[in-house]
């Protein structure tokens, strides 16, 4: 296991998030583990998920691009560190091969509860100031104004053609 | 040109090329509308009403010094953007939405496929 950075308590460099899912976790498990799959789900509504590379084992990597409504690109990389069916997947991300210095680790736990699923998803951080960018700028990997510029260009666009 | 419709809509305020070059400046810091005009070879009176369409939205705050006005970044309109944007929270919440969406899907077609 990858030693985790910093010396901030766990709790606040962390972020959970639960969902429960009426599903058999066999399924639900499934549905992280083909990019067939993942396309489908994975991301904000009105974004698109193309896939350059997926190996699904320890130490594989998924290697993609999210595309945003506004058609900004934001490229995206996941490690597979650990993989158990149907109950647990452990990743590290960052935004890109080179951006190695903002990744953080997620663990997914894929729980029975009668026949349903309860999905945990817990991402922690090298820092408590790393989880406060992310938690407010994940998808909207640059500055501030700068998103706000790209994000309004196809708004100025509108306005420009009078629409 | 501003527009009285744009006024009110933190994304229209933005639209506005001149209004992200203002935005742009204002984040080194805290500066008087003149020096915004000069800085970017506007006229004092157009300056003016842009600095007022992103105080409207909340992206800017003014404070009075002297017979001078100071203008700096405000995150409240801000905040609004990054709401619209996403954010780890509202990523995961939209995902986990199309997830369980999807699920139900899959179900459906494989007892589908089961029973024919």
């Amino acid at each position: 296991m990858r030693v985790v950075e910093g010396i901030e308590r766990e709790e606040d460099r962390q972020i959970v998030t639960t969902r429960l899912i009426s599903a058999p976790r066999e399924l639900v498990f499934r549905a992280w583990t083909d990019p067939r799959h993942l396309e489908r789900w994975f991301g904000p509504y009105g974004f698109t998920t193309t896939t350059r590379v997926f190996e699904f084992r320890p130490g594989g990597v998924w290697e993609f691009e999210m595309h945003g409504p506004d058609g900004t690109v934001f490229p995206n990389l996941i490690e597979w560190v650990e993989i158990v069916p149907p109950e647990l997947l452990r990743y590290r991300q960052q935004g890109g091969r080179d951006d190695d210095q903002n990744a953080f680790e997620t663990t997914v736990t894929f729980a029975d509860r009668d026949g349903a699923t309860e999905l945990t998803l817990r991402t922690i951080f090298r820092t408590k100031a790393q989880r406060d960018y992310v938690a407010e700028n994940y998808g909207a990997v640059e500055g501030a104004i700068e998103t706000l510029a790209r994000l309004t260009a196809y708004v100025g666009e509108m306005e420009g053609t009078g629409a | 040109m501003a527009r009285a419709t744009t006024t009110s809509d933190v994304f229209n305020a933005i639209g506005e090329p001149q209004r992200r070059r203002i935005l742009t400046l204002l984040r080194a810091g805290e500066l008087a509308a003149t020096e915004i005009a000069e800085e970017l070879d506007l006229a004092v009176s157009s300056t003016s009403k842009h600095l007022r369409v992103l105080r409207e939205v909340g992206l800017v705050r003014v404070r009075d010094e002297g017979r001078q006005r100071y203008y700096s970044l405000d995150a409240t309109g801000l905040r609004q953007v990054h709401e619209w944007t996403g954010g780890f929270e509202r990523f995961w919440a939209e995902s986990l939405d199309r997830l369980e969406a999807y699920v139900g899907e899959l179900q459906r077609k494989e007892e589908d496929d089961a029973c024919g």
